[in-house]
């Protein structure tokens, strides 16, 4: 008998063993939101928002950013995105805005049955000026009231009466947590939340920072889809965990020289949200490829301890200094810098219709950032969410045109 | 008497004086943002003057801007990229007020570095004195670049002479609004908004020559008609944006409608709905449009303390915007209108692209919708690019309120 072995091909890409722990942690976070919900103690917070305050204040929290994530990669963005439309809400607006809303008009038809219900809804405009009309609109649908987080865009360094506005803003935040939750902030707990925010993101910057390594451990799909946590439960104690087991995975590689995809041959930066329906088959077709992507400029945006003797002056500078809150020059900078740090060859920017914010601006910066670095890049145009939005073979097209470059 | 002034006229003597002026030695400072602090940049010898938008920018943006920035600031960007907007010293653009403005400035300033550009930053937050004084402090470092880049310091003097100006004009086109709304037929909507148009060009003297001239003739035959405190109670509740003390208006022309939207140029609008077969300019009652109604009713300038701070709370008292916080607000006031003033028909304008208008038009709809007021939207460009469509679709809603 003639014995036939069935050897397995290796893939392209490596999977993290991290993943089991994440959908744990990230099932535990909704599991809580929905509790809050019903207990009438659930806020939604934009993703810039300075969390670690109604953390503090023991309220619960849910990421409708996130959420649009999910209906992106459950391939639900245009039909949710539709029900929004039917509402009059016009297809050029931001899609994790009106999936959003679709979720909330039709919660039945809704990946997990849509966010819980909100108490509040908690937006800061320092991601952009959408966020505030979005949950304005959530507001008449589900009657929650709106609190704005005013973060006026920066030019350079934050002038003394910006700190002070935003500052005033903290406090006005936490009167309004008070009227609608009826729960004080205890500098104590402000004290461990900005704690286990701060261990939190140091981890989460190392596992960033790890991937200067050849082969790069992480690839742009593994950052997008871990940095989840970092997103959704910056200042509670149990993130933590799941990120020492990341960064151990990720050193691990490392040290065994194991990458991301099998064989590394480009290494490229990424700009801006992925298009969550595709991920996978986007990533992973070009892991095929060889092309990896040690960086990206979505993922390194949840920066900064929360430190020092007054907390607030440190929630003030690190979220007004955030990644879109400041001006083009600062932008280009980032990806210039992550393109020496890093080692790469070129850079892909996602110009997404939905978001202008991140994305008016890139033809200038492309050119700029080729300049400064003289490695190449491309603009892609399509959405994050609506897959209406996305043509994959013009895509396809002028990614090869990219490679191409480096054959 | 009815008073007809052509939109072209006024549009043509506006440009005419513009390019007068800078012949004469006149710096002008250009602004795209409605809410822009007029009196402070004539406290430093320049002439404020809105940059309108182009019917005939054509292309030119394509290389530096995607499709999906709205259509205002892509036809402006036209205009500089096809070599346009020379009677310019400085352009001013604002920050915190949308996405796509924001961006197209930091974008103006790498394409054509040579231009001298300001930001000024708006608060986004429903105005309470930090945001009074977050402007006003905003108001006083663009007075200091102002300084830096022309070599014109600030002059208490020229503050005060522009300060008189500006609210006597103001104060004329808001008696002319009130009138309008007591007897729409006293005066064209084109002739009230190339009123607009003149000012937001250049607020001169000869403006103001002209707004009077048209206010004196227009108060004269209200006052045969109707009692002349109702427009100054009507004026006044606009300015306070609060008509519960009002009467409601009677009903004796048909169609009463009511245009709403964010930075959508009126003398272009009115234009347009006047070429619509069966559209009458009577029929517009009013509108709360960024470049018409919301800049007439900016309150005026107090002369007692600080320039800066008064100018902040003047610019922070107009009627809120779409890019800011207080839907509500402006839902609650839409709502006033609509039941004190008798409107039966809302138009929604929209520019192209435009995400507050976009996100602010189901909301408007909505609350006509409540009142049992038909409401249509429609989503307008500078280039006017779907006109036929756009014309059907005023023509349908007419019918539909005949
Ligand atoms: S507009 Fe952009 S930054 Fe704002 S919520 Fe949408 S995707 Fe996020
Ligand atoms: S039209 Fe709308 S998007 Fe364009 S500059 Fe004005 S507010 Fe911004």
């Amino acid at each position: 008998m003639i014995a036939v072995t069935e050897q397995k091909k290796e893939k392209a890409y490596r999977l993290l063993k991290s993943s089991a722990l994440l959908q744990q942690i990230m099932f535990r976070y909704m599991m809580e939101g929905q509790i809050a919900s019903e207990e009438g103690n659930l806020a939604w917070v934009t993703s810039g928002f300075p969390v670690e305050i109604p953390v503090a204040m023991n309220i619960g929290i849910s990421y409708p950013e996130q959420y649009g994530a999910v209906v992106g990669s459950q391939r639900m963005g245009p039909e949710l995105c539709g029900f929004a439309e039917g509402l009059g809400y016009s297809q050029e607006l931001c899609s994790y805005a009106r999936s959003s809303i679709g979720s909330v008009k039709h919660p039945d038809q809704s990946p997990l049955g849509g966010l819980p219900t909100p108490q509040a809804l908690l937006a800061c405009n320092n991601i952009c000026g959408t966020v505030l009309r979005w949950y304005d609109t959530v507001s008449e649908l589900t009657g929650a009231p709106v609190f704005l987080l005013d973060t006026p865009p920066l030019e350079g360094e934050q002038p003394e009466h910006h700190r002070d506005y935003v500052r005033k803003g903290l406090d006005k935040l936490v009167d309004f947590l008070e009227q609608v939750f009826g729960k004080p902030l205890a500098d104590e707990r402000m004290q461990e939340v900005a704690l286990y925010s701060t261990e939190a993101v140091g981890l989460w910057t190392q596992c960033l920072e790890a991937c200067k390594a050849k082969p790069s451990p992480l690839n742009c799909a593994d950052r997008f889809l871990t940095m989840a946590p970092i997103v959704s439960l910056r200042g509670t104690d149990y993130v933590k965990d799941f990120y020492v087991s990341l960064l151990a995975e990720v050193k691990e590689r490392i040290s065994n020289g194991v990458g991301a995809i099998k064989e590394e041959k480009i290494r490229l930066l990424w700009d801006n949200i992925p298009p969550w329906f595709t991920i996978f088959r986007f990533f992973n077709g070009l892991a095929k490829r060889g092309v990896v992507f040690p960086a990206d400029t979505y993922t390194h945006a949840w920066t900064g301890s929360i430190e020092g003797d007054n907390l607030f002056d440190s929630v003030v500078s690190i979220y007004s200094n955030v990644y879109l809150n400041k001006g083009l020059d600062a932008k280009i900078d980032k990806m210039c810098q992550l393109i020496q740090n890093y080692d790469l060859d070129g850079f892909i920017m996602f110009s997404v219709r939905s978001c202008k914010r991140y994305s008016l601006g890139q033809l200038v910066s492309k050119e700029l950032v080729t300049e400064r670095t003289g490695v190449p890049g491309v603009v892609i145009e399509g959405d994050m969410v609506d897959s209406r939005l996305f043509n994959e073979a013009q895509i396809q097209m002028r990614v090869d045109a990219l490679l191409e470059m480096f054959a | 008497m009815v008073i007809r002034m052509s939109y072209s006229r006024v549009v043509e003597q506006s440009d005419q004086a513009i390019r007068e002026l800078t012949e004469a030695g006149e710096q002008i400072l250009g602004y795209i943002y409605p809410h822009f602090p007029l009196e402070i940049a004539m406290a430093h010898g320049l002439l404020p003057s809105l940059v309108r938008t182009s019917p005939s920018a054509g292309g030119g943006y394509e290389s530096s801007l995607q499709t999906f920035a709205c259509s205002l600031t892509r036809n402006i960007f036209s205009q500089r990229a096809s070599g346009h907007l020379t009677t310019f010293s400085g352009i001013v653009f604002s920050g915190n007020t949308c996405d796509s403005l924001q961006n197209v400035g930091e974008v103006w300033r790498k394409r054509f570095p040579d231009d001298k550009t300001f930001r000024l930053t708006y608060p986004a937050a429903i105005p309470s004195e930090s945001s009074v004084t977050f402007l006003a402090e905003e108001l006083r470092k663009f007075s200091v670049a102002i300084d830096s880049e022309f070599k014109m310091p600030f002059s208490e003097e020229l503050f005060k002479d522009a300060v008189a100006l500006i609210s006597e004009i103001r104060e004329s086109l808001q008696m002319l609004y009130a009138a309008r709304v007591l007897s729409p037929k006293l005066l064209e909507y084109s002739t009230l908004s190339s009123l607009i148009t003149g000012f937001l060009t250049a607020p001169t003297t000869s403006v103001l020559d002209n707004v009077l001239e048209i206010r004196s003739s227009t108060m004269e035959d209200l006052e045969m008609q109707v009692d002349r405190d109702l427009v100054s109670e009507l004026q006044n509740a606009f300015l306070r944006k609060d008509l519960m003390d009002i009467g409601k208006f009677d009903e004796s022309i048909s169609i009463r409608l009511l245009l709403v939207g964010g930075m959508i140029e009126t003398n272009a609008l009115s234009e347009f709905l006047k070429s619509v077969p069966n559209f009458s300019e009577d029929m517009i009652i009013l509108d709360l449009l960024s470049y018409g109604f919301k800049t007439a009713f900016t309150p005026s300038i107090s002369l007692v303390g600080d320039p800066f701070e008064n100018s902040a709370r003047a610019i922070l008292g107009s009627l809120g915007e779409p890019t800011q916080e207080g839907l509500s607000d402006r839902v609650r006031f839409l709502k006033e209108i609509l039941s004190k003033l008798s409107i039966n028909g809302l138009i929604i304008c929209e520019q192209s692209f435009c995400d507050p208008d976009e996100f602010e038009a189901p909301s408007l709809a909505r609350a006509a919708e409540d009142l049992q007021v038909p409401s249509v939207r429609l989503p307008i460009d500078p280039e006017l690019s779907d006109r036929v469509r756009l014309e059907g679709r005023i023509q349908t809603f007419l019918e539909t309120l005949m």
